[in-house]
């Protein structure tokens, strides 16, 4: 039986069958005989999950515009999927030819978030490819692996051949490139490593390894090829208008997460928030200009029939011609029939504005991220919205009628004491108070849903000093809020799972020795962790103790800016210094002004130029 | 505003798309071709667009139907070229009519559904006289799930079927193909695997669905007079 009629066979009996056939409009298929590199996309989640990913969009269309590459996509199959694929012994496969994912020449992760991982290691088994570097034979496929949890890769050091930083969009066709030649003149993988490796933002873990002292602390981290580079990093596409940027987006045959056009305004954020990893990884800010965006979205609607379109940033409010560009869109979209979404709306008259057009009647889905709940605290975490804002934009949603806003808190921030959790509460009591007042005894039936999540220190941040709380303290802290809320009417509590913001802290800023426990804890059956109905606690504890790791150091572990970090020798253009400058204004609650207002010396501009430097 | 019927198939891999997922491909489809649709009046409006009879996930079909109206007139030779520049591999617009108006729809016309079914089996017996055996008994019960209730209630369906044939009497590879023609719509409506459950219960074998792959042949209503059958797409219109 071939792998199609295998399939056939398998598909009656899965559930949504269709996440494993491809064929959607604008998916592409090659004449295989003019195919010189085979790169295999693979998302470590659901069909759903990764085709609503952007960057999946961006980079299958990247690759596939080169006439000698093409990119094939690769999702993690469901777990009914999953079973009958053991069963049947039939391995993972790509969607566009259906060919077995372990004939590609390059096998390509994105790295989203550390609870994917485990997903990497199943659909690697399922592949028939031997997890890590050293056990693969020549005949394998290249691993390669990028995204933002590629800037700390040593989870994953032994397991993926080379990381690609940054931006992606030049540096893989040139890897490309790279491979078609090294192909021809048959060398080896060792050969093709050497080379890539000396491509800007490409680091090869096996080319460097890291010296612990007798007691288990960081040394050094030696290069073990004196040709790599000292450090490695990231690409920058200085100018995003110069980069393709797909017109006719793949358009899904089954419902997804966002099934819509969408288009990236601008890459990086100025506002430098201590807890923000993509604040700090995707810096400098690069616009796309205003035309740029205006002709993609017009092609892209044109293209897939889509009847609703989004736009893509960090900070959306932070475009430096956001109300042109709005305005813009809105009539574009507007003669086309088709609705717009504007994700993270600064909450100013000009914004509701626009969602008094777009939204009409539906108001709903207002949101607000505070993070903390006093302004101390949010000093320490740079976070710079004053209560003022919180309350004035309030006001303005409920006398323009809106009837719930969804507030994003973080508990567990450095600092932090049970005050800050008042706050939080007073700032959900006091909006509510601003309801009775304007919409009189019933508030309008107006709520208020504070959502908290935990923080989690992470690799490249002023707070990758940090202890995480311990998940009793977490736990406490969650049961006193819901106490504290439960008294106010009309507002609802709704928290993160501390277990597995638990388990991201150990992987965010993990070292090589967590691979053993990932590992572990594929075998004793974890996989979509990020996924609460499939997270796998009891599992992961006994992966831990098997593995000879022990989580709590890694997650509760307080820095020293002098130590040496495992992320050490990747460079996102953020210098060390300034992350400890920003630690150590931290600690004395002060604020960092956004960069639009004058440079704050993060460092980046040493590598490229920055644009937004000092424009407001 | 113009009224329209639409022929299509849908073969391959799209069988597993559901008829959801293939009324919102059509729905962008025809946004991308500019064509716009006439939309329902109310509160929240929708194209006015459905299928004539939904086809199950996991079958295929070279005759499914879709009845959409337009703002607008176009030529029917123009809508079948645009759409299928549109369509993924496997589904392909074999021909389109434009109708007369009707505040009845196509789907409360449909009578029959034409089937090909293929199955896989061991079991050797001369098909032919079981098939007969099996249409001549006095009634043929299944039991079928109430929609509200969930209770299990006897059904006969023997006055649903109106044929079934041994197609060209071939038994090949242990695969059997079987043709028939049964009723479909919103009065009767039978199952083409409820029937060959009950064919296999009746010779005493396993029925296996998975093992069935089914293909819709035609959709059907009655001749104005006496009880021949006329495809969808011939449809007669009175004045
Ligand atoms: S170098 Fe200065 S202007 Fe550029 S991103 Fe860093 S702080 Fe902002």
């Amino acid at each position: 039986m071939t792998l199609t009629e295998q399939l056939d066979k398998l598909l009656m009996k899965v559930e949504k069958p269709a996440r494993y056939i491809g064929g959607e409009l604008h998916s592409v298929n090659k004449d295989l005989n003019n195919v010189k590199t085979r790169f295999g996309f693979a998302f470590p989640d659901t069909y759903e999950i990764g085709m609503s990913y952007l960057g999946l969009q961006i980079i299958y269309h990247i690759l596939n515009n080169t006439d000698s590459v093409f990119c094939e996509r690769i999702f993690a199959p469901g777990i009914d999927m999953e079973g009958l694929m053991r069963e049947e012994n039939l391995p993972l496969f790509t969607l566009e030819t259906k060919t077995p994912a372990k004939e590609m020449d390059i096998l390509g992760f994105t790295l989203q978030y550390e609870l994917s991982f485990t997903n990497i290691i199943n659909m690697l088994d399922l592949a028939g490819i031997p997890f890590k570097s050293k056990d693969r034979s020549e005949s394998d496929p290249i691993i390669a692996a990028g995204g933002p949890c590629a800037f700390n890769p040593e989870p994953l050091a032994d397991i993926v051949d080379f990381f690609m930083l940054g931006d992606g969009e030049e540096v893989l066709k040139k890897v490309c490139e790279i491979h078609q030649s090294w192909k021809a003149r048959n060398g080896n993988k060792r050969e093709f490593l050497e080379e890539v490796c000396q491509l800007k933002g490409i680091y090869v873990p096996a080319f460097y390894e890291p010296i612990y002292n007798e007691n288990g602390v960081l040394q050094a981290i030696e290069k073990k090829y004196e040709k790599a580079p000292d450090k490695i990093e990231k690409n920058i596409i200085e100018d995003l208008d110069t980069v393709d940027f797909p017109n006719s987006n793949v358009v899904p045959l089954i419902e997804v997460v966002h099934d819509r056009a969408v288009v990236e305004i601008f890459r990086g954020c100025t506002r430098g928030c201590r807890f923000c990893q993509a604040g700090m990884i995707y810096r400098p800010v690069r616009e796309r200009s205003q035309d740029r965006i205006i002709d993609i979205a017009k092609n892209q609607i044109a293209s897939t029939g889509y009847e609703e379109m989004s736009i893509l940033s960090l900070s959306t409010s932070d475009y430096s011609k956001i109300e042109p560009l709005v305005t813009d869109l809105m009539g574009m979209c507007k003669q086309n029939n088709v609705s717009l979404s504007l994700p993270s709306l600064r909450l100013d008259s000009f914004s509701f504005n626009v969602l008094e057009q777009i939204q009409g009647y539906k108001k709903t889905g207002l949101t607000f991220a505070p993070e903390a709940g006093t302004q101390r605290l949010r000093d320490v975490i740079n976070k710079c919205i004053t209560d003022k804002d919180i309350y004035s934009g309030m006001e303005q949603a409920i006398s323009l009628g809106w009837t719930s806003v969804k507030l994003y808190f973080m508990v567990g921030l450095p600092t932090e004491t049970y005050e800050d959790l008042d706050g939080i509460a007073e700032i959900a009591k006091n909006i509510m108070d601003i309801a009775y007042r304007m919409n009189g005894n019933k508030r309008g039936r107006f709520n208020v849903t504070v959502s908290v999540s935990n923080f989690v220190p992470k690799a490249h941040t002023p707070f990758q000093w940090c202890a995480q709380d311990t998940m009793e303290s977490f736990e406490e802290k969650h049961r006193y809020l819901r106490e504290k809320l439960r008294k106010i009417k009309g507002v609802n509590f709704n928290y993160h799972g501390t277990e597995t913001s638990h388990m991201e802290a150990v992987f965010a800023r993990g070292d090589r020795h967590v691979c053993e426990t990932l590992i572990k804890a594929w075998s004793l059956g974890c996989k979509f962790d990020g996924w609460r109905e499939h997270f796998k606690y009891d599992k992961w504890l006994q992966a831990f103790k098997e593995t000879g790791i022990d989580d709590n150091s890694y997650a509760f572990k307080a820095g020293n800016p002098e130590d040496i970090l495992p992320w050490d020798h990747i460079d996102c253009g953020v210098s060390k210094e300034f992350l400890i400058s920003e630690w150590n204004k931290a600690n004395h609650c002060e604020q960092t002004q956004d960069c639009r207002r004058g440079c704050v010396g993060c460092g980046i501009n040493t590598h490229t130029e920055c644009k937004q430097e000092g424009t407001l | 505003m113009s009224r329209y019927v639409l022929q299509f198939y849908k073969q391959g891999y799209m069988k597993y798309i559901s008829h959801l997922d293939l009324l919102r491909l059509f729905k962008r489809s025809f946004k991308r071709m500019e064509i716009k649709l006439q939309h329902s009046q109310g509160f929240n409006p929708h194209p006015k667009m459905s299928f004539v009879q939904p086809l199950s996930l996991g079958y295929t079909s070279v005759s499914e139907y879709l009845e959409f109206e337009t703002n607008e007139y176009e030529e029917p030779n123009h809508i079948i070229q645009k759409l299928n520049e549109a369509m993924p591999d496997g589904i392909g617009i074999a021909a389109c009519r434009a109708i007369p108006p009707s505040k009845k729809t196509l789907a409360a016309m449909v009578e029959y559904a034409s089937y090909e079914l293929k199955f896989k089996t061991n079991h050797i017996c001369d098909w032919n006289e079981k098939l007969e055996e099996f249409l001549q008994q006095d009634k043929i019960i299944i039991l079928k799930k109430q929609k509200k209730s969930k209770n299990l209630v006897e059904q006969d369906i023997k006055p649903m079927i109106r044929d079934i044939i041994l197609k060209d009497s071939i038994v090949d590879n242990n695969i059997i193909t079987l043709t028939t023609t049964i009723s479909a719509g919103s009065n009767f409506n039978l199952n083409p695997e409820n029937l060959m459950k009950s064919f296999c219960t009746f010779l005493d074998i396993p029925f296996e669905k998975e093992a069935i792959s089914i293909e819709r042949k035609e959709l059907y209503c009655s001749t104005s007079e006496g009880n021949g059958l006329v495809p969808i797409l011939k449809i007669e219109f009175k004045n």
